[in-house]
């Protein structure tokens, strides 16, 4: 939102401030301004001139000889309405004309000594037709215009305070933080008495607390005089014509919107104010025909709608040129009903925005008032007809809360004398009286009232902020000291990340979006996945369910320019359902240019460091993985995720390794459940074994087999090697074990080692295998 | 004789001195000491020796065998630690070689930031609380005392999901989490990631990291706020910073405000870093809104507290002077490996 800062100080009543600590003060006492730029420092150079001698030159230019108030000079000038005897607006060599210099130049073989401007190059309307004419004497300043800062103030910061959306309530709190004497530009003793000729029908008090209106006469439609035009244009509001551009300034001055139709094109002397009918449609001022239903409220007249309330006028009964009569809209309308009404139509305007703020329904009549006085400026002849329409249920009752000076201490942290508390809130226009000891009775004034200042809470606000935050000395708190509560959770991802990271590998975050063609890739439909209704782009429409395709991606991106890598992440899997669930994943990868089975065999060392005693077994494939390289992940009995090689249709060059985890069952089996057992006190005895087997036996299997034969002695299992080849028969493996047999009472004798070996031998025979000597 | 013995061992000693190898050696000893030797030969010559000599020879040639076998010993010991010199010294290896094996991996940026933070707020005496990234509509804007169609909502773009409900746009809801789960007084941080509907460039992310937290006691002042605040931020700059309040408006806060640090950069005195105002809008916070201390469970007539919200992702950004936030989700290891 755009201040003027000469309006500011106008109506702050307020001089010796300058722009730049205007806008500080603004941001430490009120709302964030987030620029002060100087507008229309030409116009300290600009003066007028008379245009005394029109020569014509080649092709469209004109040489023009003109009065300057200080001599004559000559201006080579292109307007078609440069004629002898206008005045308009000089700019003399040496001026800076928004990012243009003009400086003395040859054109056409003329020494041009500055120029003649448009409107539009002096920033003051959008008309770039011609020279803009005026009245004034040669060597005066260009009426109504003058240097000016903007101050931008961020919209944000305005979003709990309805007043701060016009020039006067800013102005309220400069003058209340500069000392000024705050102006009141509306006189209400103008609104006139007696019946109105227009009736005004407000369906539902909840939609629209208040509709005002009047009614004017022998009304002139024309542009603006500059000074109203240049004061819109540096707001960044559009010029009109004179009675559109009236009810603009008053809602940039008393934050009012306001509506005016052409009174010859509404129908039947009645404007009602109610919920648009299923389908009802209503061509707006922008050129857009918006089709409403009953959420939307409209302004209508006996033959449907000509507004949409709140937010837009319609094309129909808009003023034109021919406008002789108008009725002046000046409503209230509920907030939140303008809001869905604007992001269902996605249509913000300056009225919409305002209204969303919950507007003060007191300032309706206020702003007729203002708009009577400029409407008989720019429309000279203009005539009320009538008197005030206004519909309202009754004014909400003030509220008045209790402020106990105490608390507002203790709030605070800071003692403010009840003198200057009363000061400040009285500078804002809160009443105020003491009641009893140490408390104030604060009633809140009505624009402040709508929703902003409700408890005594936001009365700390008001004092806090008016006398500094700074001039508060910070104290410690006084807390008790507790340990607090421990997040194993976080605390045990955070020790995997560690582990992982010591491996090697590198931590990546990705996003919680999968695209269709990602999830097609793994296997999954977007049935499966909860679905976004607003995606910010395609390709982001669902949340993942799993951690896969982000580090697939990361891996195929990365193998672009590196040829061996370690990745992983730690995220949450989201799963749709009666109850969204979000499972904690741990994802690791391994890339490389070889075999790839090095890089499986590294992922279950990292997966065993992480899970001691953990077993992969072999199952089902799925889309992704390798068919003939998967394994379940298993520890304590539960699966706890895959090891894997990511499908080769995935990766074109090279080959992925990957483990997926599932920490949630993993940190619920990680309690400790070891025991010591006591050392052994008797040396052991080894002997190698080795096993043939067919090429496809697992270890896994062996290993069980030799366990179970073993006897009670078996200590460990040791895997030696594997060996395939000539002498062994095609199809056909050798695995070596070397085990450890120890007893715990006493060293194990010569036959009672052989008698193991038998018994062990025997077993596995019987099952099956062939012993290599 | 005995001139005979004093040259025998003078000989055997510069032998054994200018052997050139362990066999040169020996081989003096077989000849000198060994059992057919000359020593052993002189010995056997004592009959022949006047009675009133054999002392002094018999002497001279225990005196010859001892330095000789001392001279040997020595020369051997000497040939022993040569070799393993050797030996050693063709042990050698280039050290700065690079180990083997895989590169140290690494701690993402913000996870390095988390941490760091959680450390500091635990050892203030905080609980670090998780919420999920699926949140209720209620939770993330009802309960923090944003009704529906209230224009704060417009504050942040939402994702919304086929179920009605939404990725929140802040961590704030695990604040409500924290006032229904703990036991007051309470002090909690909750980190996080969390989304805006918002079109991403080099300083704009979808999807970002937040750290809430808050404090509910008995008697909790904006005083307070603003030493706790200048402690957390010293702790997080590790230097003293000089903060400021201003009016800020946050629907969960009354009164709420905007913290301004300043700036680390220019001291205060204007840089471009911010935009020459000598300030740095760092974070929002306030005193708890009664309502959201009531929606929570929590009388507001006995406890109050205040809340506050820390940007993790602009924070790792400040930290590590990156200049495109699309980096820190891009998995690109020439940027993860800087870490």
């Amino acid at each position: 939102m755009k201040f003027s800062y000469n309006w500011l100080c106008e109506l702050a009543g307020v001089r010796a401030l300058d722009a730049a600590a205007m806008g500080r003060l603004i941001t430490v006492h009120t709302a964030e301004c987030e620029g002060v730029e100087p507008w229309g420092a030409h116009f300290a150079e600009v003066r007028a001139a008379r245009v005394v001698s029109v020569e014509p030159m080649a092709g469209h230019h004109r040489k023009a000889v003109i009065d300057t108030g200080s001599g004559t000079r000559t201006v080579v000038c292109g307007a078609p309405n440069c004629r002898e005897g206008i005045v308009s607006a000089w700019v003399p060599p040496g001026t800076a004309l928004g990012s243009r210099h003009i400086e003395t130049a040859d054109v056409g073989g003329v020494t041009s000594e500055g120029m003649l401007a448009s409107g539009a190059e002096l920033g003051i309307s959008r008309d770039h037709a011609g020279i803009v004419e005026i009245e004034a004497a040669p060597g005066e300043p260009i009426p109504g215009c003058r240097p000016d800062s903007i101050i931008e103030i961020d919209n944000k910061s305005l979003t709990h305070r309805p007043d701060l959306w016009g020039h006067h309530g800013m102005a309220r709190e400069v003058a209340a933080l500069a000392g000024g004497q705050l102006q009141e530009p509306a006189d209400t003793g103008r609104i006139p008495s007696g019946a109105p000729l227009v009736r005004v029908r407000i369906e539902d008090y909840a939609l629209c607390p208040r509709y005002s209106a009047l009614v004017f006469e022998n009304v002139t439609v024309g542009p603006s005089p500059l000074w109203l035009q240049a004061r819109l244009e540096s707001l960044g509001l559009n010029p009109i014509n004179n009675i559109v551009d009236v009810t603009n300034y008053v809602m940039a001055e008393l934050a009012q919107p306001m509506h005016a139709f052409d009174a010859a094109k509404l129908a039947g002397g009645t404007i009602f104010v109610r919920p648009a009918r299923d389908g009802e449609t209503c061509a707006a001022l922008n050129g857009e025909t918006y089709t409403l239903n009953p959420s939307n409220l409209v302004i209508a007249d006996g033959s449907g709608a000509v507004a949409i309330a709140g937010v837009i006028g319609g094309m129909e009964s808009s003023i034109t040129g021919a406008t002789t009569r108008i009725v002046l809209e000046s409503a209230n309308f509920h907030a939140a009903g303008i809001r869905k009404t604007s992001s269902r139509l996605k249509l913000r305007t300056d009225a919409s925005m305002r209204f969303e703020k919950s507007q003060d329904p007191a300032n309706t009549v206020r702003a007729l008032a203002r708009a009577i006085a400029l409407l008989e400026q720019v429309s000279p002849g203009i005539r009320l007809a009538g008197g005030l329409a206004d519909d309202a249920r009754p004014a909400a009752e003030p509220i008045v809360l209790e402020l106990p000076l105490e608390w507002l201490g203790r709030k605070l942290g800071a003692t403010v004398e009840p003198e200057r508390v009363r000061a400040i809130l009285e500078a804002l226009r809160f009443e105020v009286s003491s009641i009893g000891e140490g408390v104030l009775r604060v009633t809140v004034p009505s624009w402040r009232a709508t929703k902003d200042i409700t408890i005594k809470d936001d009365l700390v606000e008001e004092v806090g902020r008016m006398i500094g935050y700074s001039s508060i000395t910070p104290t410690p708190p006084r807390v008790a000291t507790a340990p607090p509560r421990v997040n194993e959770r976080r605390g045990f991802h955070h020790a995997v990340r560690q582990a992982v990271a010591a491996q090697g590998f590198n931590e990546v975050y990705n996003y919680s979006f999968v695209s269709e063609q990602e999830m097609a890739r793994f296997g999954r439909n977007p049935g499966d996945h909860l679905a976004v209704t607003n995606p910010i782009a395609a390709g982001q429409g669902h949340l993942r369910i799993s951690l896969l395709p982000g580090l697939h991606r990361n891996i195929v991106e990365n193998a672009k320019h590196a040829v061996s890598f370690r990745l992983f992440e730690i995220g949450y899997e989201i799963h749709k359902g009666a109850e969204v669930r979000e499972t904690p994943h741990m994802a690791a990868a391994i890339y490389a240019k070889d075999s790839g089975e090095q890089s499986l065999f590294e992922l279950k060392r990292l997966a065993l460091g992480l899970m001691p005693g953990s077993e992969t077994s072999p199952c089902e494939a799925r889309a992704h993985e390798h068919p003939a390289r998967v394994a379940e992940v298993r520890w304590k009995g539960s699966v706890v995720g895959r090891l894997f090689e990511l499908h080769p249709r995935l990766v074109e060059a090279g080959r992925a390794a990957v483990l997926d985890l599932d920490l949630a069952v993993v940190e619920s089996l990680r309690e400790e459940t070891r025991k010591y057992k006591p050392v052994r006190r008797f040396p052991a005895s080894e002997f190698d074994l080795s096993v043939v087997a067919d090429a496809r036996d697992l270890s896994a299997t062996i290993e069980a087999r030799i366990r179970e034969h073993g006897g009670s002695h078996l200590e460990n299992i040791e895997f030696l090697r594997v060996f395939t080849g000539p002498p062994l028969p095609e199809g056909c493996k050798s695995l070596s074990y070397r085990l450890t047999m120890a007893a715990s009472g006493h060293t194990l004798s010569g036959p009672e080692l052989t008698g193991i070996r038998e018994k062990l031998l025997e077993g596995l025979r019987a099952a099956g295998y062939e012993l290599r000597a | 004789m005995t001139e005979q013995l004093r040259e025998l061992e003078a000989r055997a000693l510069a032998g054994v001195a200018s052997a050139a190898t362990p066999e040169e050696v020996e081989a003096i000893r077989v000849d000198v000491l060994g059992r057919k030797g000359r020593l052993a030969a002189i010995s056997r010559e004592m009959g022949k020796v006047p009675p009133e000599e054999r002392g002094l020879i018999g002497k001279l040639l225990n005196q010859a065998k001892t330095s000789i076998e001392a001279a040997i010993a020595g020369r051997e010991d000497a040939f022993e630690q040569e070799k393993l010199a050797r030996r050693l010294d063709a042990e050698w290896l280039d050290l700065t070689l690079p180990p083997p094996g895989v590169r140290p991996g690494s701690l993402h940026p913000l996870t390095r930031i988390q941490r760091e933070i959680e450390d500091l707020f635990v050892s203030l005496g905080f609980t670090v609380l998780d919420g999920p990234e699926v949140e209720s509509e209620y939770n993330n804007f009802d309960a923090l005392n944003i009704p529906p169609d209230h224009p704060a909502r417009d504050m942040q773009d939402t994702f919304w999901l086929e179920n009605g409900m939404l990725l929140r746009t802040h961590t704030s809801p695990v604040q409500v989490r924290g006032m229904q789960t703990l036991p007051l007084p309470l002090r909690m941080i909750a980190p996080g990631r969390v989304f805006r509907n918002e079109e991403v460039d080099a300083s704009h992310e979808h999807t970002f990291y937040q750290l809430e937290g808050m404090m509910v006691d008995r008697e909790v002042s904006v005083a307070h706020l603003i030493y706790f605040m200048k402690t957390l931020l010293a702790g997080i700059f590790k230097r003293d910073v000089t903060v400021r309040l201003r009016p800020g408006y946050f629907p969960f806060v009354e009164p709420g405000f905007e913290l301004d640090i300043q700036c680390l950069i220019c001291g205060g005195s204007g840089c471009p870093v911010c935009k020459q105002s000598g300030w740095v809008e760092l974070l929002p916070c306030g005193l708890v809104h009664p309502n959201v201390l009531r929606l929570g469970g929590i009388d507001p007539g006995e406890w109050s507290g205040f809340a506050f919200g820390l940007g993790l992702t602009r924070l790792v950004m400040m930290r590590y002077g990156i200049d495109d936030i699309r980096q820190l989700q891009g998995g690109d290891l020439r940027f993860l490996r800087q870490f």
